[in-house]
């Protein structure tokens, strides 16, 4: 597989939501608006791509056996570098994030990377699989975020669209978030199913 | 099967120790950084609540379980200088804590509120904090936005000033609020519940008048204290 | 006033700010496991074991470990750490004890480690203002306890229409993953009736 395949392939055909159907829980609970799901998608990118070059360095290292705790221990470090980061720099954003920031630990994207690609290959298609991958999850988030934030509160980038509109708050409670994002699957399904004809 | 544990055990230990060494330099940076914000934090929270003010020392008194933490302020008007305290509440909401930060006169009479901490649902509880912006979109994207000098405060913790904490606070369902609502619900002692979250505006208003009946004990067990020692 | 404070919490977790349809945590288990009743079942007691349990240790451990010796920022990584020891552990002592649950829950124990749910509630217990009042333990396995029923009644929900949802017609493109969604946002939908109750 070539470099540039490693990297696109998160993005779209095995986009890590849409069509592996992972990692669901930031998603939906922090995709109220863009520049939540921005952070967010910068911080478990970043998370990703480490734990990968780390995973990929120590592999050969590590027994099986216990290579799941290790891997959580490692992917845990980096998720409280982000945590005490965004702390100190971004306060207001470490507070919409709320507990989604140490919950990134059990984001099943960057185990599941970890255990199925970093740990079989070298350094340097780990970091390209963790930026795609960390892309497409970032991607969705985004598109998700977007349509709820203009339908849910009547915002982009935390700016008023229309002033005086009541906006549909159900779309920033959880029933939107379902709704918005079974319409995202739905769209893809059918997009699967044109090609295949 | 003995050195393999062994040997697991020790990978295991050193990952650790690894990761919690590079930990405690991160965290050590960090720190200061976190410190200093959330001092901030509450220097700002204390300048909304006692607006004008100059802040005295903070006490904290044993009342009831819990510690309760107040501010003096003073600021001097005319020839005589007005006294005002500013207190932090707290009654569970939703979920979780709903942590307020009360100013007062010496009478009662709200002058400001910030609340410093919440957990409610966005779109419902959350909206405690959300602030009518006065831009739009397209009016920042077309490059005609006003120049906003400093943030609008959040309608929810407006519509607390000049509310009697001393007194029952009534709560109306009135929509959001506001400028116009203030007079009419002010000679009712009253304030607007956010719609779908009445139970949040509960929270608040009720931490605000447990709170006031806290700091008149505090406040009284203060001056004692005083008086003892003044013998 | 204890005795209320403790019931207020149990209802509140496991209807009015359910895990998985409310806060949306536990959403990975919530689709995998929930195509037939029986696992669903399982999942869920297992749940509602580990969520108690890792309520109870992590409380401590925070209170009187990363607390006192002011290292709370690495909350995280213990935390973690705690719950897949715990899972583990558990996991060999139902082996031990009693094959037959270890046949009809064991499936399910490894699966529970990456459950957001399980960290979620160990670290709003730290967040939820139990620390320094009384009782704050027992506060924290409440709700532990509460978040794992919650969990399993959505999940049994779940189930539930998921068994009929098979043999319904229902269009191609919908079939699987975006029908459950569907499914879920109405159910979660009127769990938000529940956000009004006064307890």
């Amino acid at each position: 597989m070539s470099y540039y395949r490693v990297f696109a392939k998160g993005i779209w055909e095995k986009n890590p939501i849409l069509i592996l159907g992972i990692g669901m829980c930031p998603t939906l609970a922090v995709s109220t608006s863009v520049s939540n799901a921005l952070w967010m998608t910068l911080a478990a990118t970043f998370v990703l791509i480490f734990s990968n070059i780390f995973v990929s360095l120590i592999k050969s290292v590590v027994p099986s056996h216990i290579r799941i705790p290790i891997f959580i221990a490692i992917i845990a470090t980096f998720v409280i570098i982000v945590e005490l980061t965004l702390k100190a720099f971004q306060p207001d954003i470490y507070k919409a994030l709320g507990i989604f920031i140490p919950l990134i630990v059990v984001n099943c994207i960057i185990l599941g990377r970890a255990e199925e690609f970093a740990s079989k290959n070298t350094v340097l298609p780990s970091v390209l699989d963790g930026l795609g991958m960390g892309l497409g999850f970032g991607l969705t988030l985004t598109v998700l975020a977007f349509f709820r934030e203009i339908l849910g509160s009547n915002r982009l980038f935390g700016y008023t669209l229309i002033p005086g509109m009541e906006p549909a708050t159900i779309m920033t409670l959880a029933p939107g978030a379902f709704f918005t994002l079974a319409i995202m699957l739905w769209g893809m399904n059918a997009l699967k199913s044109r090609k295949r004809r | 099967m003995n050195a393999s544990i062994l040997r697991s055990t020790l990978i295991l230990g050193l990952t650790s120790f690894i990761a919690t060494f590079a930990l405690s330099h991160i965290k050590a940076i960090t720190y200061p950084v976190i410190q200093k914000q959330e001092r901030q934090k509450q220097e700002n929270a204390l300048a909304l609540v006692l607006p004008g003010y100059t802040i005295g020392e903070e006490r904290t008194a044993a009342v009831g379980r819990a510690n309760f933490t107040y501010w003096t302020g003073q600021k001097a008007g005319g020839n005589t200088t007005a006294k005002a305290y500013a207190f932090i509440a707290e009654k569970p909401g939703y979920s979780g804590a709903i942590r307020t930060m009360v100013g007062v006169d010496e009478k009662g009479t709200v002058l400001g509120i910030s609340i410093i901490r919440q957990s409610e649902t966005p779109g419902l509880g959350a909206r405690v904090l959300e602030a009518a912006s006065r831009n739009t979109f397209f009016q920042v994207v077309t490059g005609r936005a006003h120049e906003t000098g400093e943030e609008p405060s959040p309608w929810f913790q407006e519509q607390f000033r000049g509310v009697n904490a001393a007194a029952k606070i009534a709560i109306f369902k009135k929509g959001d609020w506001n400028e116009t609502m203030r007079d009419e619900l002010l000679l009712k002692n009253g304030v607007s519940a956010i719609t779908g979250a009445t139970i949040t505006t509960k929270a608040v208003k009720d931490s605000i008048e447990v709170g006031m009946a806290t700091l008149r004990i505090a406040l009284e067990e203060h001056a004692k204290a005083q008086e003892a020692a003044g013998k | 006033m204890e005795i209320k404070a403790l019931f207020v919490i149990l209802i509140s977790t496991i209807f009015i700010n359910n895990y998985v349809l409310s806060q949306m945590l536990g959403l990975c288990p919530f689709l995998g496991v929930s195509r037939k009743l029986d696992s669903a079942l399982g999942m869920g007691l297992a749940v509602i074991f580990v969520m108690v349990m890792a309520s109870f240790f992590t409380f401590l451990i925070y209170k009187y470990v990363l607390i006192p010796f002011d290292i709370a920022y690495l909350r995280t990584i213990a935390f973690i750490l705690v719950i897949a020891g715990l899972v583990q552990f558990v996991e060999m002592v139902i082996e031990n004890i009693s094959p037959v649950l270890y046949h009809s829950l064991g499936i399910f124990l490894p699966l529970i480690t990456t459950n957001c749910a399980v960290l979620g509630v160990a670290v709003l217990n730290t967040e939820a203002g139990f620390l320094n009042g009384n009782l704050g333990l027992l506060k924290a396995v409440v709700q532990g306890l509460g978040a794992g029923l919650g969990f399993t009644l959505a999940l049994l929900l779940m189930a539930g229409i998921r068994e009929r949802l098979e043999i319904a017609d229902i269009p191609e493109n919908l079939k699987g993953l975006p029908i459950t969604f569907i499914t879920a946002g109405l159910m979660a939908m009127a769990f938000l009736g529940f956000s009004g109750m006064k307890i």
